[in-house]
């Protein structure tokens, strides 16, 4: 087993908010969160995708996880909630600032491109609304072949009493297709309150329909295979390894050689897909 | 797809009756076997302190010393070897580290230090090792286990040699950590430990008198008590836990099994650290001695419990945590020196001896 990570908490602009819920994360001993900016692109406006805040403006001290020795580690994550196909730009610049990429789709046809075309880590199951389509074996299968997995939050179970209704309808059809095979289980939390232990994500995984032990690699696992997949595809499978140079602007990058660069990515185990 | 739901958690319940005057009574193996004790808590009932030579017990129990980020190259050097682990019988445990989250490191006193490691650990270190035995589909977790009384992990051998360069120069594994030593072999130590942040702490003794318990009535010839409702009053006990299940109380709903009694006082005792398993043994003397004049009530129960993080259980078999990491044994004395032993391990360990 791994760390336990949450690669959802959602992104606000205060940054009170912020540090009470990243010190929350750490005190519930989360290793790992991600924090999450939605991107939801509409037709009659132009909206810009968000820049993510560097972590040292978020919080000035990263908290050490409850019962370990370590600083609870902090990624920036983008999710684009797609309801149609341009929505999302295969490489794209802006994606560049994020760790981690996910993608919500809300159509059938959608949902099959993202699983088998979209050069994507995460694709989120909505949990607000009754599914629109069923899931068919094929995509997911797909998906799971090239690593990508599927995320369901629970904190829109904890708010609302309907939407607990639909995220456990959705997520039961979700296992039934994919066998409970990588699926991350994650909380969109917004406040504090929201957030729940690893092991109380792990009994929750149960009631989903997952294994005893599925449920807990949902948690700890399966969540570091994602996060050794975005970084595999940000580097191109881990040969070139492109660092920012702190003395130029921002927008610039430098890629450095293959030889250069394999020392810190070779040492990494490789990102973990169906066996 | 609900199957999964009605199953409890899987747990291991060994029950066992025998009595100390059985030659062939096979507690002392079963209480040696389990190396890293983490609290000893004890019942007596109808009695409102302890008896003078148990606390005489407690408080010869050896202390034991917690080194701060513990470079764990330094267990495999020449002369702690020497020392500590070949004349010494010196043990410790990683202090601090989750069993299913990160590496952790157990040095059992007959000389094998197990560590067990994350893939990405592993693979790093580049030593030879097994994948666990609770690997869900991948392995993600496995363990590496040497023999330091070995001939081929004789210092200057090569996978000694091995060892120590991956632990020096390719995984720099620092731990807190727990070392327990024999009594008289502190003084060596002290050499070995000034070159780290160290601390000494002796076993926390916490004590409780209760008043006005319902205990259930428990006597050595017949099967009055079912195991896992006595074992589960008996946490409620030490939790202080109330089991009067008054309608009133929405906090608890344990009851205390039947045929039950009612006592006047009982006391409850525990002690926490890292004992060694000739410190338990001690206390079960003792504890038998005091059992062999007319009490009140002819039973008494200690229950000891393993460390949850621990990557060893009894007898140095691998162990984990899935959802609990509970491995503990619960050992009911009666005065004509029979005994009730439960011992129990939760879904990530091997059956008990």
């Amino acid at each position: 087993m791994s760390v336990f990570m949450d690669l959802n908490v959602s992104f606000s602009a205060e940054r009170s908010r912020m540090t009470k819920l990243i010190e929350a994360a750490a005190h519930l001993g989360f290793s790992t969160v991600a924090i999450n900016y939605v991107f939801e692109p509409m037709a009659k406006k132009k909206l810009e995708i968000p820049m993510p805040t560097p972590v040292k403006e978020l919080i000035d001290q990263l908290p050490v996880v409850q019962g370990r020795s370590r600083p609870i580690r902090v990624l920036n994550r983008l999710t684009v909630v797609m309801s149609d196909s341009s929505h999302f730009r295969p490489n794209a610049t802006e994606y560049r600032g994020f760790d981690l990429l996910a993608v919500q789709p809300t159509t059938e046809k959608l949902f099959h491109a993202a699983c088998m075309l979209y050069d994507v880590d995460i694709i989120c199951i909505s949990v607000t609304e009754k599914l629109p389509f069923f899931f068919k074996r094929a995509p997911v299968n797909g998906a799971m072949d090239r690593g990508v997995v599927f995320e369901v939050s629970y904190s829109a179970a904890i708010r609302d009493s309907t939407r607990r209704r639909y995220t456990i309808a959705n997520a039961v059809s979700l296992m039934e297709s994919c066998k409970g095979k990588n699926v991350i289980l994650s909380s969109a939390a917004e406040k504090p309150l929201e957030l729940r232990g690893p092991y109380d994500i792990t009994n929750l995984g149960l009631l989903f329909g997952l294994s005893e032990g599925d449920a807990k690699e949902a948690v700890s696992s399966t969540c570091r295979s994602v996060v050794l997949h975005a970084e595999s595809r940000k580097s191109a499978s881990g040969i070139i390894y492109t660092m920012k140079t702190c003395s130029e602007s921002s927008s610039q990058q430098e890629a450095l050689a293959a030889d250069l660069g394999e020392a810190p990515a070779a040492k990494r185990a490789k990102p973990h897909l169906t066996q | 797809m609900f199957g999964d739901l009605e199953r409890t958690p899987r747990t291991l319940l060994v029950c066992e009756r025998s009595s100390f005057l059985d030659e062939k009574n096979r507690l002392s193996s079963q209480v040696e076997q389990l190396h890293f004790n983490y609290k000893v808590s004890m019942l007596l009932p109808e009695c409102s302190s302890a008896p003078s030579h148990l606390e005489a017990v407690f408080n010869s129990i050896n202390s034991f010393y917690l080194i701060r980020k513990l470079p764990i190259h330094e267990l495999l050097d020449k002369h702690f070897l020497e020392t500590a682990v070949h004349q010494g019988r010196v043990s410790g445990l990683s202090y601090g580290t989750r069993i299913d989250e990160d590496n952790c490191v157990a040095l059992m006193p007959n000389g094998h230090l197990s560590l067990s490691l994350d893939k990405d650990s592993f693979e790093v270190l580049g030593v030879e090792g097994k994948p666990s035995r609770f690997n869900q589909r991948t392995n993600s977790r496995f363990v590496v286990s040497v023999d330091l009384t070995d001939s081929s992990m004789a210092p200057g051998g090569r996978g000694y040699q091995r060892l120590v360069t991956g632990l020096k120069s390719r995984l720099q594994l620092k731990t807190d950590f727990l070392l327990s030593h024999p009594p008289g072999c502190g003084a060596s130590l002290h050499a070995f430990l000034s070159r780290y942040d160290w601390s000494e702490h002796k076993p926390e003794i916490r004590s409780h008198t209760l008043t006005d318990l319902s205990s259930p009535l428990l006597t050595s010839d017949l099967q009055s008590c079912d195991p896992r409702r006595l074992l589960e009053w008996l946490g409620a006990v030490d939790a202080h836990v109330s089991c009067e299940n008054s309608s009133s109380s929405f906090l608890s709903s344990l009851v205390c099994p039947e045929p039950r009694t009612r006592l006047s006082q009982a006391l409850s005792v525990s002690v926490c650290g890292l004992l060694r398993p000739q410190d338990v043994q001690q206390l079960i003397q003792q504890i038998r001695c005091y059992l062999e004049q007319p009490r009140l009530e002819n039973w008494v129960s200690l229950t000891v419990h393993g460390f949850v993080d621990s990557p060893v259980s009894w007898g140095g078999e691998e162990h984990g945590v899935l959802r609990g990491g509970d491995n503990f044994y619960s050992l009911l004395m009666f005065h004509d020196h029979t005994y009730q032993l439960h011992l129990a391990t939760g879904a990530h360990d091997t059956c008990p001896p």
